[in-house]
């Protein structure tokens, strides 16, 4: 609750710098801040999510294997490439960074090549941060074994933050 | 001897190959594709294990473990760094802050309870113990951070935590060691794993290798023996044609010298039969008949196997012609009865001939050959048949390709055969069985011959019998029909000629194998009034003297099939009294002495020299048929031969002249026309006959040219002729060929002479 308050003071102070033809402010706390190469921002040059707004996304959802559960788990949530498109990012190279500051590069490619989930659900309930949410980056691992590797293990960035478009 | 090098060569090498080796080299071919077989196994495996070891790598992700144990350290530090901050006095507590510290540091140490971590760093104390440590703080640490309860952070409770985080640096730094070495050791031992894979399978491909060498060089040595082997075989095919032209060689030579030597045993042999003739008439008692008509059937027995000999070695050397004449099928199917009824009556057998209305009255094929094989066919059924019938008949058929045949079948109630005897049947002197060849006699020949003479026509003989019941014999052949013409005009005029000398027209029957010759003879006779008619043998003449009555016979000595010996025998010995006193008078170039005598022994008349003159003619026709002066007539054989060694003239003027006065010029011209043209091919005859060493053949053709050559009075040309037929069996093949030359020289010289002389109108273009 505490955090939710915080970040609505912060949607508050960015509210009257958003652009006329831009992405819906947040309403809640912000869960992921898309920077850089972005035409339409919503709050300064970055855009920025709160949960309702990554759940008016397209919801789509896949049952996949990880080197991280040692079951398959169902994970649900926007594709990264629709992210991406709602507030216009387009650039080559996408730097994903978590809570813990974990940081990696994704090339922008992969979110139109791979069905790669923004998940924010696990077996359809939310992620609590020590369950690596609250948000999840996560490639289709069981469809095609080239993903079945360190590469893309390493591209899938739990507890993301925010994403920089390059 | 070749043959046996062959088979040794033969035997040699299956000896080689058919003993050890073989089995034993497949053997080492089984042995190395197993060994083969191995090694690509277990290089397959050894590369299966390394794809194992590779995925469990890229699967357990060992090297994460250590760097997520590294950063649960990491965050162990800045969650301790937030926690002492949040505790100072001064600083605003940022709870949310701490909070997410503490989340995210609570998250790595959730990971530690992954199940593949745990797997890394089983049975390791450094790791079980913190981790019991770690859980055991967060259980306390989540009444006052945990989410659960969102409540104000209460410093004081921090601050009793904070030695027990404190507490955790130790065994945390520990544990991220610990596990830092172990993944160190794991790794060594998977790199020392793949190690010894790839020296493994470096040995395996050296292995490898060795045996593919191994199969290379057994494969080359496989193909030198097949390259030796298909030499060996190379080598045995020509020793193997070698022999064969050898053997064939032998084959041929003795093929020769039986045929030679069968034309040589016969003419002593007709002298024999005269001689037993003519002892017959000088008044022998019972018993002496009986031993001379013993001797008599001996003798024709023997000539029947003579001549079964001699068709034998023609026919298997392949220099048995075929002629083509007309041939009238009635008229030789009863001559066929009329010497087989009496044999059949001598065994009480019916003889029936039968033929089917559809068959043409003539057609055209070998006549001597046809009744040949008609007479083995009908004679074995007589042979072989106790009682009963014997059935010939014939009728059209159609052969296997649809032409037109003629079939005929000669069908016995005798005592018949089995079906190995049918089998046996056809071959070499072979008879139905042992004790039947003793019974029946026969050389064996005589089926052989027949079907040999039947397939050289293009048709066969075929046989089927039941035992006890009888056989039944087909012989078929190409039916080739003559449409009927007008009969064809004897050339005879039938008003007797004042320069017949006063004998009336006679029914002159002239046995003479050579057409020159026979036109001749026909000229000559018509010229004198009388009705010449002609055979081309001895068995045509006997044949024709059988059907018919003549005057007087003119018989040429030297004719085929049967001579004029063997003729005059057969005529004297036909039961018809009036057939067998015909006057026979022999015609031949020869002039010895004993050459007439064979004749007269035979029982001819008298004897005409060639060339035959027409006064000689006209001198013999008055002595035996009335004239008032034929007891003046001079000698009869008085035909001069020039002296050996003399040169002869080219032409013979006196003879050409009493040719003259015995025809007109135009018709000697026309003669001597058809004599020059018919030269070429006689030369052809001779240098083939040269060529093939057929002394036969030369002989006859010699002897044939001669006695046209000197019916015109062509005498240097006659004479080289007679050298020709004197020397054919024993001069050396270069003097004969010399001989032949000469005689188309002198063909020409003397085809000059005759125009020079006007008898001839010279060649133009």
């Amino acid at each position: 609750m505490i955090t939710r308050r915080r970040l609505l003071c912060c949607l508050a102070a960015a509210l009257p710098a958003a652009p006329a033809v831009a992405l819906d402010a947040p309403a809640g706390p912000v869960v992921l801040t898309v920077s850089g190469r972005v035409r339409k921002p919503n709050q300064g040059e970055a855009a920025h999510f709160d949960l309702a707004m990554l759940e008016r996304l397209p919801q789509h959802s896949f049952v996949t294997r990880t080197p991280w559960y040692s079951v398959p788990r169902k994970f649900t949530g926007p594709l990264l490439r629709d992210v991406l498109a709602a507030c216009g990012a387009q650039g080559s190279n996408v730097r994903a960074t978590a809570l813990n500051d974990y940081r990696v590069d994704l090339p922008f490619d992969d979110a139109q090549r791979f069905d790669v989930l923004v998940a924010r659900l696990l077996d359809d309930k939310p992620m609590a941060v020590r369950d690596k949410g609250p948000l999840f980056i996560i490639y289709p691992f069981d469809s095609s074994a080239e993903l079945r590797t360190t590469v893309y293990y390493s591209r899938s960035a739990w507890q993301l933050k925010s994403l920089e478009v390059q | 001897m070749a043959t046996e090098i062959a088979r040794g060569a033969v035997e040699g090498g299956s000896d080689a190959r058919a003993s050890t080796p073989r089995p034993r080299r497949f053997t080492l071919f089984g042995l190395m594709g197993v060994a083969l077989a191995l090694v690509v196994a277990a290089v397959a495996l050894t590369q299966a294990r390394q794809f194992a070891l590779l995925k469990q790598t890229v699967v357990y992700q060992d090297d994460y473990v250590v760097l997520s144990l590294y950063q649960v350290e990491a965050e162990y530090l800045r969650l301790r760094e937030h926690w002492v901050r949040a505790l100072h006095a001064g600083a605003a507590l940022d709870r949310d802050a701490l909070q997410l510290r503490y989340d995210i540091w609570v998250s790595r140490v959730g990971l530690l309870h992954n199940e593949r971590t745990a797997r890394l760093m089983v049975g390791n104390d450094d790791y079980g113990e913190p981790l019991g440590k770690m859980d055991a703080f967060i259980a306390r640490a989540d009444k006052v951070l945990g989410t659960a309860e969102p409540k104000p952070v209460n410093a004081a409770a921090l601050a009793t935590l904070l030695p027990e985080l404190d507490a955790l640096a130790g065994p945390i730094h520990s544990m991220t060691l610990s596990a830092s070495h172990h993944v160190s050791e794991q790794i060594a031992e998977r790199n020392s794993a793949v190690r010894q894979h790839n020296q493994v399978a470096l040995l395996l491909t050296v292995f490898l290798s060795l045996l593919v060498l191994a199969f290379g060089l057994m494969a080359m040595r496989q193909m030198r023996l097949l390259g030796e082997r298909q030499r060996a075989l190379v080598n045995l095919t020509a020793h193997l044609r070698e022999a064969r032209q050898q053997a064939e060689a032998a084959s041929e030579a003795k093929s020769v010298f039986l045929a030679n030597m069968s034309h040589e045993i016969r003419t002593p042999f007709h002298g024999l039969l005269g001689m037993l003739s003519l002892l017959r008439d000088t008044g022998l008692n019972a018993r002496q008949m009986d031993y001379l008509r013993t001797a008599t059937e001996s003798a024709d027995h023997l000539l029947t196997i003579l001549n079964d000999v001699l068709d034998m070695s023609l026919l298997e050397s392949g220099r048995l012609a075929l002629s083509e004449e007309a041939v009238d099928l009635r008229d030789l199917l009863r001559e066929v009865e009329s010497l087989m009824r009496p044999q059949a009556q001598l065994k009480s057998l019916a003889l029936h001939i039968d033929t089917d209305p559809g068959v043409p009255e003539k057609v055209r094929a070998d006549r001597t050959r046809v009744k040949q094989v008609l007479f083995n066919l009908v004679n074995n059924a007589v042979k072989f048949s106790d009682r009963g019938v014997v059935v010939l008949d014939l009728h059209r058929a159609s052969g296997n390709d649809g032409s037109d045949q003629l079939e005929f079948v000669v069908t016995d109630t005798g005592i018949g055969m089995d079906q190995a005897t049918l089998e046996r049947l056809f071959k070499r002197f072979s008879q139905g069985d042992e004790s039947r060849s003793r019974r029946h006699g026969g050389t064996g020949l005589g089926l052989e011959i027949s079907r040999s003479l039947a397939r050289l026509m293009g048709g066969d003989v075929t046989a089927k019998s039941v035992p006890g019941e009888g056989s039944s014999f087909s012989f078929r052949m190409p039916l080739h029909a003559i449409t009927p013409a007008p009969p064809p005009v004897l050339p005879a005029t039938t008003a007797a000629d004042p320069a017949a000398g006063g004998v009336a027209s006679l029914r002159v029957l002239v046995a003479e194998d050579h057409p020159v010759n026979r036109q001749y003879m026909a000229a000559l006779l018509e010229g004198m009034g009388h009705r010449p008619f002609f055979a081309g043998n001895g068995l045509e003449a006997v044949q024709a003297i059988r059907e018919q009555r003549f005057d007087i016979v003119l018989m040429d000595l030297h004719m085929p099939l049967l001579d004029g010996v063997g003729a005059t025998l057969s005529i004297r010995a036909l039961p018809d009294g009036v057939a067998a006193t015909v006057p026979i008078i022999a015609l031949t170039a020869d002039a010895f002495a004993q050459t007439r005598e064979r004749c007269l022994m035979a029982g001819m008349n008298d004897f005409l020299a060639k060339p035959v003159s027409p006064e000689r003619l006209s001198a013999m026709f008055r002595r035996l048929f009335g004239g008032g002066h034929a007891a003046d007539t001079a000698p009869l054989v008085s035909a001069e031969l020039p002296a050996s060694g003399s040169t002869p003239q080219v032409l013979d003027r006196s003879t050409l002249e009493a040719a003259l006065r015995a025809m007109p010029r135009d018709r000697l011209a026309y003669l001597l026309q058809s004599f020059f043209e018919q030269g070429p091919e006689m030369v052809e005859r001779l240098r083939v006959a040269l060529r093939d060493g057929q002394a036969l053949d030369l002989r006859v053709n010699a002897h044939a040219a001669r006695g046209a050559a000197l019916n015109f009075g062509l005498s240097a040309l006659a004479q080289t002729a007679q050298a020709l037929h004197e020397g054919a069996t024993h001069v050396p093949a270069h003097e004969i060929a010399r001989l032949i030359q000469r005689y188309e020289q002198l063909l020409a010289a003397s085809r000059e002479a005759c125009e020079a002389a006007g008898l001839l109108e010279p060649v133009t273009g």
